[in-house]
């Protein structure tokens, strides 16, 4: 029979929500967290996150612009990817660390799989996995309350609690601490209460269902309850493992991402326990107390089967027939899994007819160019961003330096109180510096110069003052054998020259012995501090530089 | 009640506009009534009247034709203009007899004699709600008197879909509270002599009043009846949703509401079903919400069947701003309309004028994000998003196992997705596709 009905169309009107209001509504519930992480840590918090979102939409937009693609900016995945990693970060880390993470987040995670919702793993946790592999970044937590200052930071390092939770044993901060954040840990992590309200948002505003959080933490909660350790409460056992490390956040903000949890509600429960049972075995066997972050990138890569397995039930057939069917889905998707294997091209490409044979492959040079020149120039500016901050912000090295610096102005000239570049340039000085008194007064010049040695070059610094008289000597590098050669290196030995003058000679008057056994060296030394002396005797400065040779 | 069903979206109701306005008289009665002859879902009727005759208020003016068709009658007296071609709200243009009004609206001779509710039986229920030209009410337009006599013996619950989860209309909403006694009769006779043990009323916890007022008289008649009023939320109105909800039953894929023992009707269905064996009028007058934010006096209006929506319009005071989309039905699953000539069909139960604010066109889709929302919001178990990417892979064996032909057309994965994916049209294309066995391209 013939079915007489209207063309229909698809609803008129929608929710509200469009994709970056999403994402904006997941940064607005991240804003508790951060307020809470610039309470703890100071200012600093607040410039780590401005660094890391500012780097990852940079990313993002080079990215975009260099591959000649559509400029996503405004979805604002990019900036919520850089907030989140982050919180994700301690509170001390380099302002390099976000930026080299987010560039990882951003570039490799997130853009080679085709950008917003085609990445398997979440590009905030896996930039932030990468940066935790840096050397003492994740076992150094700053002191909440103790704010941090912009610039260089001395952290001190706080117990978190999830050390002593991995010892088997209960954490010294009670229970309101460890909920309100008075605690070691990364940014974000600390406050529980913030995490909560953030989570409430989200789910007050329909932007997360409860499934993933509500898995993931329940079967956190269940292990806890079922494995406390002797001794301990089971249920304060629990609340520790729930609000310790970065659980909370995790389920909140990292397992929820949209593109990299299953769509269908049953796997977002089987996602959300998977979660919570591998967090609960790594906390427990592996060698990191915190397991969260690997917990949730492993189940990241089992979400195609999760997919698969957890697709809706078909309406209107009966459980024995689901059960039927479940079972036929799953024979499919696991006939779907192959081995790929490329195949292998047997010849070359032959150059077309008509051209001259060296401009056929010229041709493909230049296609090869086309298709990779872009990830080159991404490569570059990559590295160019992430070096350019470790320069600019990179204070410990830098603080470093001058330490290093003001430690050889003592030993050169102890008189001076600082030193400062001077224009002077002399054949033979790598540098000449000046020494000045606290009060502002030249007290002499400080000549770096080099000489062979016994076993190569031997760089030394030599202080002299207005006098013409060696205030000091200190050598900065050198190739001469240990023990033989160094003997002349010593303080010690090194103190003779103070207070010379003129030339020096191996003997007679004024004649600093050579050292038994480090002739060379000695020479070597002898020769520099008389060349500096020289250097310093030549000057064209204002004040006469007196230079009595042998009285 | 411990029954729900799955998914589902929230959108704004927005019937606080009308929900107070009692279904009212046209103040101004249509000088000219336009009755299409393709009023059912079956077919067209046939005219039997002739342009130039008189008729009067109920008097038959066309009959099924040979192809199915339902009875229709005048709903105003006068003279019968021409049998011409004028737009259809279902789109395009149909066949349909144009009567001129003379303003008397002289009641018909013919009609049937009234009959008590303990007089009827399952033959005449049949043979009144025929001769009425009763359809399906809430949209479907399915003929009354097949379903009543398929149904007949083999259903053990009636279910009365008052839930009209679609946001703005209410005219279903004032009808069950203005006319319950009479929906109640309606639905108590029509339960027994389908051989329903149960009757359920189902409707939202948008329209308290309402229930209030049927659980009072259900209270009254000690009526075997049973009120099941559910938290508001689209689409309930949907026949396999109401059924879920009301008996936790799932219809199978392909199936029809008998294959388990339920059957569903309107509660305007159920009004007309008790106004023909009752009082022995045919059908020729509905409520009809005129609403939307466009609409300057927005009300529930008690209408001829025929009378051109630009009527009801000018009846609410015509449009305070430019109306960005008009349509019957209702903003989720309604029609667009084409032209304000159309007239009021048995099916149509509101026209809702929505301003460029209000109405969000289809947009073009962004990029999926995976948020997996429209999986979690068809009520049908279907996952929109995996049928989309299966089509745009040409990926055919993969899409047949995704059962796109349980589709129901909600729309409720359109609405919810916040990509602003077309996803109906997408698992439209899908289901077709499927039919012909070959991929898009």
């Amino acid at each position: 029979m013939k079915r007489y009905s209207p063309a229909r169309l698809s609803p008129q009107l929608r929710q509200p929500a469009t994709t970056s209001a999403m994402i904006l509504d997941v940064m607005v519930a991240l804003v508790p967290a951060l307020g809470f992480a610039v309470f703890f840590f100071g200012t600093r918090a607040l410039a780590l996150c401005a660094i890391s979102m500012a780097a990852s939409a940079l990313f993002e937009l080079l990215y975009r612009k260099l591959t000649r693609q559509s400029n996503t900016i405004g979805d604002l995945s990019a900036c919520l990817t850089g907030l989140l990693l982050a919180l994700s970060l301690p509170a001390s880390s380099p302002y390099w660390v976000p930026v080299f993470g987010s560039a990882f987040a951003i570039i490799v995670v997130k853009q080679f799989y085709g950008g917003l919702g085609k990445n398997f793993m979440n590009p905030a946790l896996a930039g932030r996995m990468l940066a935790a592999t840096l050397p003492t970044l994740m076992t150094t937590w700053p002191q909440p309350l103790q704010k941090l200052s912009l610039g260089a930071v001395d952290a001190v390092a706080a117990a978190t609690p999830m050390a002593s939770l991995h010892e088997g044993t209960l954490p010294a901060q009670g229970l309101d601490l460890m909920f309100l954040g008075t605690r070691g840990g990364c940014m974000g992590e600390v406050s529980a209460f913030a995490l909560l309200l953030g989570l409430a948002y989200l789910l007050l505003r329909r932007v997360i269902s409860f499934r993933v959080p509500g898995a993931y933490l329940g079967t956190v909660a269940l292990i806890a309850l079922a494995f406390a350790p002797q001794g301990v409460s089971r249920p304060q056992w629990a609340a520790y493992q729930l609000m310790g490390g970065g659980l909370l956040l995790g389920a909140v903000f990292f397992a929820t991402d949209p593109a990299t949890t299953p769509v269908t509600p049953r796997g977002q429960l089987m996602f959300g326990a998977g979660c919570g049972l591998l967090t609960a075995l790594l906390r427990a066997f592996s060698s990191y107390p915190e397991g969260v972050g690997w917990a949730i990138l492993t189940m990241n890569c089992l979400v195609w089967l999760l997919d698969r397995v957890g697709l809706p039930r078909r309406f209107g057939i009966g459980n024995f027939a689901a059960t039927r069917e479940a079972f036929a889905g799953m024979r499919a998707s696991l006939a779907e899994i192959k081995f790929v294997i490329p195949k292998r091209q047997r010849k070359p490409d032959r150059p077309k007819q008509g051209k001259m044979p060296g401009e056929a492959y010229l041709d493909q040079i230049r296609a090869h160019l086309k298709t990779f020149g872009p990830f080159a120039l991404v490569l570059a500016a990559t590295c160019a961003v992430i070096f350019g901050v470790h320069a600019l912000t990179d204070l410990d090295t830098a603080r470093a330096e001058t330490q290093a610096e003001q430690e050889l102005l003592t030993q050169v000239m102890p008189q001076a109180d600082h030193a400062s570049e001077t224009p002077y340039r002399a054949n033979g000085a790598i540098s000449i510096t000046a020494g000045y008194t606290d009060q502002g007064d030249l007290v002499g010049y400080c000549v770096e110069v080099q000489n062979n040695g016994f076993g190569g070059p031997v760089t030394m610094v030599v202080g002299v003052d207005l006098d013409g008289k060696v205030t000091g000597v200190a050598v900065t590098s050198h190739s001469e054998t240990n023990t033989v050669g160094t003997r002349a290196m010593t303080p010690a030995a090194l103190k003779r020259y103070v207070g010379r003058s003129g030339t020096i000679r191996a003997s007679g008057d004024n004649a600093v012995d050579t050292v038994s056994g480090a002739t060379a060296t000695s020479r070597a030394i002898t020769a520099g501090v008389n060349r500096a002396l020289a250097i310093v005797a030549n000057l064209d400065t204002e004040i006469d530089i007196s230079f009595s040779d042998a009285p | 009640m411990a029954h729900t069903f799955f998914g589902g979206v929230f959108p704004a109701t927005r019937k606080s506009n009308t929900r107070r306005k009692p279904l009212s008289k046209l103040t101004r009665p249509p000088l000219e009534v336009v009755i299409p002859l393709l009023m059912s879902a079956d077919g067209p009727s046939v005219p039997v009247v002739r342009p130039g005759e008189m008729v009067s208020v109920r008097q038959v003016i066309a009959q099924p034709g040979a192809d199915g068709g339902a009875m229709a009658h005048a709903s105003v007296s006068g003279r019968v203009a021409a049998i011409e071609n004028r737009p259809h709200p279902w789109g395009g243009s149909s066949l349909a007899i144009v009567i001129r009004s003379d303003g008397q609206n002289n009641p018909w001779s013919g009609s049937p004699t009234p009959k008590e509710p303990k007089d009827v039986d399952l033959e005449l229920l049949v043979s009144r709600t025929r001769a009425a030209g009763i359809v399906g009410m809430g949209g479907g337009a399915f003929p009354a008197w097949e379903k009543v006599s398929q149904a007949a013996g083999r259903v053990d619950t009636l279910i009365v879909n008052a839930a009209e989860c679609e946001p703005y209309v209410t005219a279903d909403h004032r009808l069950l509270l203005e006319r319950s006694e009479k929906i109640l009769r309606g639905a108590s006779t029509l339960g027994r002599c389908l051989g329903a043990q149960r009757v359920v009323i189902v409707t939202e916890g948008d329209k308290l009043n309402a229930a209030e007022s049927v659980e009072r008289r259900l209270r009254r008649h000690r009526s075997s009846a049973q009120l099941c009023t559910v938290r508001t939320r689209y689409p309930l109105g949907a026949e396999k949703q109401i059924i879920q909800t009301a008996t936790g039953r799932e219809v199978p894929p392909g199936g029809s509401p008998l294959d388990v023992k339920c059957v569903v009707f309107n509660v305007a269905t159920v009004y007309a079903i008790q106004d023909a064996l009752f009082f022995g009028h045919p059908l020729t007058h509905r409520a009809v919400t005129v609403t939307g934010g466009a609409v300057t006096r927005p009300r529930n209006l008690w209408v001829p069947i025929g009378t051109p929506l630009g009527h009801l319009l000018e009846e609410a005071g015509g449009l305070r701003e430019e109306a960005d989309l008009m349509l019957t039905g209702g903003p989720m699953m309604g029609i667009p309309l084409q032209s304000l000539d159309a007239p009021v069909t048995k099916d149509t139960n509101s026209l809702v004028c929505l301003t460029r604010g209000e109405h969000k066109p289809q947009g073009n889709g962004a990029v999926c994000i995976r948020c997996g929302k429209c999986v979690a919001a068809c009520p049908m178990h279907l996952a929109p998003t995996f049928i989309r990417r299966a089509l745009d892979e040409g990926d055919m064996a993969r899409l047949a196992r995704y059962h796109v032909e349980d589709c129901i057309s909600c729309g409720c994965c359109s609405f919810i997705c916040p990509a602003q994916i077309p996803l109906v049209e997408t698992v439209a294309r899908a289901r077709t596709a499927l039919e012909k066995g070959v991929g898009p391209r």
